[in-house]
């Protein structure tokens, strides 16, 4: 899921500045699971916003934002602007579909799980080129800072991670889990990465 | 003799490091690495160290050099991509610097740019493997060379680091892609400088053992807090108790160098002290103590 945090209120009225009728639109699937930008927040937000001298038009989910047909079928006529919880990519297809402004609530911070509750981790860099499958399933190109793919450096001290010290340095836990599969993880002949799979803005051509 | 016959014919190293000035001017640390001249055979020129702007390691080796000192020039991967390292490192050939050491780098929240964008394109297995490719006479996309460098390849291990096994088998590694020699991180007792030593024997490289002299209950604290197991509780509490600290982390550093003198190929002072009594000390190193023929 995509990991968004949300903004603080009195940042996002003040960019609403110049407009008087909102619409709020959350987002279920990856704002609303971090509990920063579902339906929840977005009625949170327009409540404040209101008691702020706002005219709500508007609040509602589209389940998952990011899908141009659903955002398509939405009429936001009386609203001034749009304010969206979705994440970067939701925000920018309700900008590129609908003729009206539209400012986010929320920044957007990484693709991560939602297991922890309280915690959400980085999980996936969606470098272009995943190898987890020799790494237990576990990405050290997300989880080191330094995207080590050959093994750990030399700051992995009582098994932390020398950049985040709350954190376990990732190579140890993959080494656990190769560990309790029964595999170990064995040195590929070195090579260099091909970066030019992240460059952005990525396209990806559906060929099914 | 030189550092590059020593690493060679198995005779005992002695490196020290230090760092460029944050500056420009060379002349201070010149001058006050001068009374080592004669006793030091190499002198690592750091990269950037600690993510802490400094003038450039390459710059700064080749001052060295035409001082008539012996520089290994440090390369990261923290703040240049392969292409950056390629031409430095080409760069440093240019210049006559023989003697390179490769490190993946500290990264940049540790430092004093901390909003600065990492960079490691390439770890330190890869450099490893670029440098070997232009001393093959080729660039990593396969362009041939005009004039190939020629270096002594040195990497680091990190014996407090785990998990162990991959750690020894990243070591295996580094040595496989030439490095010849070995320098460890800072150990502080003579039991962690002989498993560094054996592992690193074992991989085929040249151990060099890091040592980094102890002024003060502060910087004690420090080295506890970026690796715990490395300072024994023993020399902390008599460090504690030391009417100088300063000297008795100095005199300790001497003591576990000496020792390493008895069954080591190398030490490495992090931090070069007092100049003068260093220069003494390995004097009597190299003539008056029990294991002077290693030298």
């Amino acid at each position: 899921m995509v990991v968004v945090k949300l903004k603080p209120f009195n940042e996002i009225l003040k960019i609403l500045n110049d407009y008087i009728r909102i619409t709020v639109i959350g987002c279920e699937i990856g704002s609303g699971r971090c509990m920063q930008g579902g339906l929840r927040e977005a009625k949170e937000l327009a409540q404040f916003l209101k008691n702020n001298g706002k005219e709500i038009v508007d609040v509602l989910t589209l389940g998952g934002t990011c899908i141009v047909e659903k955002v398509k079928k939405i009429s936001f006529k009386d609203t001034d602007v749009i304010v969206s919880l979705a994440c970067g990519a939701g925000t920018q297809v309700i900008s590129e579909e609908i003729n009206k402004p539209v400012i986010t609530g929320v920044s957007t911070l990484f693709i991560g799980s939602d297991s922890h509750k309280e915690v959400f981790k980085e999980y996936c860099i969606a470098c272009g080129d995943c190898i987890i499958s020799t790494t237990g399933s576990i990405c050290p190109i997300a989880r080191c800072p330094k995207s080590l793919r050959y093994g750990p450096c030399g700051g992995a001290i009582n098994k932390m991670c020398e950049v985040n010290n709350n954190t376990e340095c990732v190579w140890f836990t993959i080494d656990k889990k190769l560990n309790d599969i029964g595999k170990y993880f064995s040195f590929p002949e070195i090579d260099f990465s091909d970066y030019s799979f992240s460059n952005h803005p990525r396209r990806f051509k559906n060929e099914l | 003799m030189n550092f590059s016959k020593k690493l060679n014919n198995g005779k005992f190293i002695i490196t020290a490091e230090i760092a460029p000035p944050r500056g420009i001017d060379t002349d201070k640390i010149l001058k006050g690495i001068y009374p080592l001249k004669e006793y030091v055979d190499a002198f690592n020129i750091t990269d950037n160290q600690r993510s802490m702007v400094r003038a450039s390691s390459v710059v700064m080796s080749k001052v060295l050099l035409d001082n008539g000192f012996e520089p290994i020039c440090q390369f990261t991967g923290r703040d240049r991509n392969r292409i950056g390292l390629q031409s430095d490192i080409l760069g440093a050939g240019i210049f006559g610097i023989k003697n390179i050491l490769v490190m993946t780098g500290d990264f940049p929240t540790l430092g004093d740019e901390q909003g600065a964008k990492p960079v490691f394109d390439v770890d330190s297995l890869q450099i490893l493997k670029m440098v070997k490719l232009l001393q093959e006479g080729k660039l990593i996309n396969g362009k041939e060379l005009n004039g190939k460098p020629k270096f002594n390849i040195g990497a680091v291990f990190n014996p407090f680091a785990g998990p162990e096994h991959l750690q020894i088998a990243k070591l295996n590694k580094k040595v496989e892609l030439g490095a010849k020699f070995i320098q460890t991180q800072p150990v502080y007792d003579i039991k962690t400088a002989k498993y560094a030593h054996e592992i690193i024997e074992q991989s085929g490289a040249v151990p060099i053992i890091g040592l980094l002299p102890i002024n003060s209950l502060k910087m004690a604290n420090f080295i506890k807090k970026l690796n715990p197991h490395s300072v024994p509780d023993s020399f902390l509490e008599k460090l504690s108790k030391a009417k100088d600290p300063y000297s008795y982390g100095w005199e300790y550093a001497l003591n576990l160098a000496q020792s390493v003198t008895e069954f080591g190929r190398g030490i490495h002072f992090m931090l070069v002290g007092k100049t003068e009594d260093l220069a003494q000390f390995i004097d009597y190193l190299k003539n008056d103590s029990p294991y002077n023929h290693k030298f």
